[in-house]
């Protein structure tokens, strides 16, 4: 197995320019995440890999294999390129049962009755659909549906398996097993596959590496804990995660340190701005590292709690000064009225 | 064979059979004799000739106005049908549907036949009438009779649109309206009409135009008082002077595409208007239909008596007439009843044969129909490529040929063409002339089905390893089947009902029903023509129901 690399792709759909110059690498046996908000070009870029649509601009290859260069002229058909992707909508032929589904791939490729009997069976039996394989696509239950298409994107073992949203037609509490059932798979048949989803979470916890895109380019990548932990700009601090946003002025900004200030308190987190003192700024801090205090201390606002809400495992305060509002989470209510709330400084970013 | 050369041979084949006949009907009109005639010379003689005569200027003002008229009265109706219909509690709505489209599927020249025979001067109950009133207060040879008769008609086209484009509606704007206080006539005048508007617009152009088209009506009713239309005067002219005047005739057909063109033209660009305005429904919520409390019977009667004057009326009459030796003052009814008119019609072989090639020609040739408008659907399906503007353009051309035009023009062809000449007394002319001229509707049919596959079924081949003609014949053609199988009815339906397209090809060896009854009603055999009518109207009738049963929709 090869590594696939996506160079400076772009690509319009009518007038609208979906990629601006796109790169990417998968190395052999890594899930790469594409995350971002729609209209990203996420998908696109997806489609583009499989060879669904054409970029106008840039190449994209697999180990020595060219699929398309758009400056040599190169486009290989989607048939030629052996890739596996799996729909949003499954797509699952309805005429044909399971196991035809399965096998079709197969059929193309010329391979015998009896073994594509046996490879299908294999597959089926790897994914717990071995019972099922004479039924059709509509005698199947949702998640049973998108077993197979990933089953079918398998049997004929593409050096890449693509992804497409493939859990965004479950119902939440069935996303969240499939999410663990087919990072299990893909570990343990050791696969490459790209993973376009716009659930941050589902991309960190089912990916090696998350490419954060921004229409149509990459915002930011790394491995998940970088993208949650060190955003380097604010779509990338706000997209991931669940935000407090503050806007005040900078005050401070040196040795990558920076510090705002609001309602007069002076507020000091990480910089990840390179504007001076007395410009305008926002500080992003995520709402579990908000703390609750009963007294002024540094870093902290006075505010006035506005209302509690009961979450189950935990309660959320919401937190106004005039056209303020922060988010914290607390393990108990507390009473309304004025409070202290805490920004620690290695959790505030300041752009 | 890769993509690219299936495309382009289907292209290819497709632009050379459109546009091979109106070429030669322009090429015609341009010479002073047939071109077969070694005389025949570049010139505008025919146009000075007809654009001289008065009768095709009479032929002319007299298609305005039947289309305009027929027109005022298809729009309304028609779109208060479908608001009745779609809309409304008025009883019976899922049986009165497939008899409200009846008159589409019926031939014009059996509808005309009907009306002869039943409140024609002597008709079945025009005698009826003098018997009791002691005169006939009505008079079916006139331009008046014949636009409200041509008007009655069309209602089922302006009903189809009105109905597929209120359905697109959603109900919330007219329950918004029924909250506000609004009864449901107000209903359907300021909310419901008004948003379905451009559908109706299409709709009225599309009558229009048909008006363009008539051809059994104005032949049957207008004949009897010297009431020419531009169709049934190109008919004429076949023999008026003796010799076969061909630039003559170009010259009509010319003129007629002159004003049918811009029309299709017209309806293409409002149809793609009226579909922007389609609203999308809400999520298959099944709402209450619009009681209309006391008017719901009246609207009922109103519906009925409809469906009586252009359905009933007429197809009561030419049954009644094909079972009894004749009708009358005094006569009474019981005492001539006869099935001698049906034994007559096995003893003409050429009947016989009519009867057996139009059913050749719904079943088998109905098939291969399908599955030429379906090879040149998928030609053009997901290719991205401006070529595919040309084949939504060669498709509409022969829209603008009325059948009798397209008959004439394609006769043309196998005697201009010596290879051809052969085929031109088999059923391969009735057939490729069928099929050309029902192109249109054909594509649409099979276009309609091509719409309803979702692109990531067939995506889903391309990247499992298929090309695109492999995934044609894996994944596209096998989720189509049914769509094509109801192509299939309906081609059947209207090949088995045409009747002018026939004409000109008719010969040993290509009657059809159709064309046969236009020639049988010209030597005045009514008790064949009306046994033959009905013989046409129940193989209509038997391939109704059966896509009535199989739940096919009856329009495209």
């Amino acid at each position: 197995m090869a590594e696939l690399t996506v160079k400076d792709v772009a690509l319009r759909l009518g007038d609208n320019e979906i990629l601006k110059g796109v790169s990417l690498l998968v190395p052999a046996g890594e899930v790469v995440a594409l995350l971002g908000p729609s209209g990203s070009g996420k998908t696109t870029l997806l489609r583009a890999i499989a060879g669904l649509e054409t970029p106008h601009q840039g190449s994209i290859a697999i180990g020595n294999t060219v699929f398309c260069d758009a400056a040599r002229g190169i486009e290989l058909p989607a048939e030629k390129r052996g890739l596996g992707l799996v729909f949003q909508s499954y797509a699952l032929w309805p005429h044909r049962t399971v196991f035809d589904n399965v096998a079709y791939g197969l059929t193309l490729r010329g391979v015998s009755t009896g073994e594509i009997k046996t490879r299908v069976e294999k597959t089926l039996s790897q994914i717990g659909l071995g019972h099922l394989a004479s039924r059709y696509p509509h005698q199947l239950s949702g998640g049973q549906q998108q077993r197979v298409a990933i089953a079918r994107a398998l049997v004929y073992e593409p050096p890449v398996i693509l992804l497409d949203e493939p859990l965004s037609n479950l119902d939440a509490k069935l996303r969240e097993e499939a999410r663990a059932w087919l990072r299990t798979l893909i570990v343990t048949l050791g696969l490459s596959a790209i993973h376009v989803t716009h659930d941050q979470v589902e991309a960190m916890a089912i990916a090696d590496r998350v490419v954060l895109l921004d229409a149509g380019l990459v915002a930011q990548e790394g491995t998940p804990t970088a993208l949650y932990n060190e955003p380097a700009t604010l779509f990338a601090a706000e997209f991931m995660g669940a935000n407090n946003r503050l806007t005040g002025t900078l005050v401070e900004n040196s040795s990558g340190r920076a510090a705002i200030e609001l309602f007069g308190e002076r507020l000091s987190g990480m910089s990840r701005t390179k504007a001076a003192a007395g410009a305008k700024a926002t500080g992003i801090t995520r709402i579990e590292r908000v703390r609750c205090a009963s007294n002024p201390g540094p870093n902290r606002l006075k505010m006035q709690l506005k209302a509690p809400m009961y979450l189950g495992e935990r309660w959320e305060l919401v937190f106004a000064r005039e056209n303020l509002t922060v988010r914290a989470y607390a393990p108990a209510p507390l009473d309304p009225g004025e409070h202290y709330v805490e920004f620690p400084p290695d959790a505030l970013w300041v752009f | 064979m890769p993509i690219v050369v299936y495309r382009l041979l289907v292209l290819g084949v497709t632009t050379l059979v459109v546009v091979a006949p109106l070429s030669l009907v322009v090429y015609q009109s341009f010479l002073t004799a047939p071109f077969f005639d070694p005389s025949a010379k570049v010139g505008l003689l025919a146009y000075s000739f007809v654009l001289a005569d008065p009768d095709f200027w009479q032929a002319f003002w007299t298609t305005i106005a039947i289309a305009g008229g027929m027109t005022a009265i298809a729009v309304p109706l028609g779109a208060l049908l479908a608001f009745l219909m779609v809309r409304t509690d008025v009883p019976g709505r899922r049986y009165l549907e497939p008899l409200i489209l009846i008159p589409i599927f019926v031939s014009a020249v059996v509808i005309a036949f009907g009306y002869v025979v039943a409140i024609g001067p002597v008709g079945i109950f025009s005698t009826l009438a003098k018997d009791i009133l002691g005169f006939v207060p009505w008079n079916l040879y006139s331009l008046l009779a014949l636009i409200i008769i041509a008007g009655l008609t069309h209602v089922p086209h302006v009903y189809l649109y009105s109905a597929a484009a209120l359905r697109g509606l959603s109900t919330d704007l007219e329950e918004a309206a029924r909250v506000s206080g609004a009864n449901p006539f107000r209903v359907a005048v300021n909310v419901s009409l008004p948003m379905i508007l451009p559908a109706i617009l299409f709709a009225g152009v599309l009558v229009f135009f048909l008006g363009f088209e008539l051809f059994g009506l104005p032949l049957v009713l207008g004949d009897p008082q010297d009431l020419l239309v531009l169709s049934t005067y190109l008919f004429k002219l076949t023999n008026k002077l003796g010799v076969p005047s061909y630039q003559l005739m170009a010259v009509v057909v010319v003129a007629i595409i002159a004003i049918t063109a811009p029309l299709v033209f017209m309806q293409r660009m409002l149809l793609r208007q009226a579909q922007r305005y389609v609203s999308v429904r809400g999520k298959g919520l099944k709402t209450q239909p619009l009681p209309l409390h006391r008017w719901r019977w009246i609207a009922f009667a109103g519906i009925i008596l409809w469906l009586c004057l252009t359905v009933i009326v007429p197809l009561f009459g030419i049954t009644l007439r094909s079972f009894v030796v004749t009708w009358g003052e005094g006569v009474n009814l019981l005492n001539v009843l006869t099935l001698d008119h049906y034994r007559e019609l096995i003893e003409y072989p050429n009947v016989v044969r009519g009867i057996f090639n139009t059913l050749g020609i719904g079943v088998i040739g109905g098939a291969l129909a399908v599955a030429c408008y379906t090879a040149i659907a998928l030609a053009v399906h997901r290719w991205n490529s401006g070529w595919t503007r040309l084949v939504d353009y060669l498709v509409m051309v022969p829209r603008a040929m009325p059948g009798l035009v397209a008959g004439l023009a394609l006769l043309w062809v196998f005697l201009f063409v010596p290879f051809l000449s052969p085929l031109k007394s088999t059923m391969v002319s009735i057939w490729l002339a069928y099929s050309i001229v029902w192109l249109a509707y054909g594509m649409r049919l099979v276009s309609g089905t091509l719409l309803q596959v979702a692109p990531e079924l067939e995506e889903a081949a391309r990247t499992a390893g298929a090309t695109d003609l492999r995934v044609k014949r894996d994944v596209t053609v096998p989720l189509i089947k049914y769509g094509m199988l109801a192509s299939w009815l309906l081609v059947f339906l209207i090949f088995v009902r045409e009747y002018s397209t026939g004409i000109y090809l008719l010969g040993p060896g290509t009657e059809v029903i159709g064309s046969l009854l236009v020639s049988l009603w010209g030597t005045g055999a009514v008790d064949l023509v009306s046994a033959l009518s009905v013989v046409n109207v129940v193989m209509i009738g038997v391939g109704l129901a059966v896509a009535v049963r199989l739940g096919v929709r009856l329009h495209g």
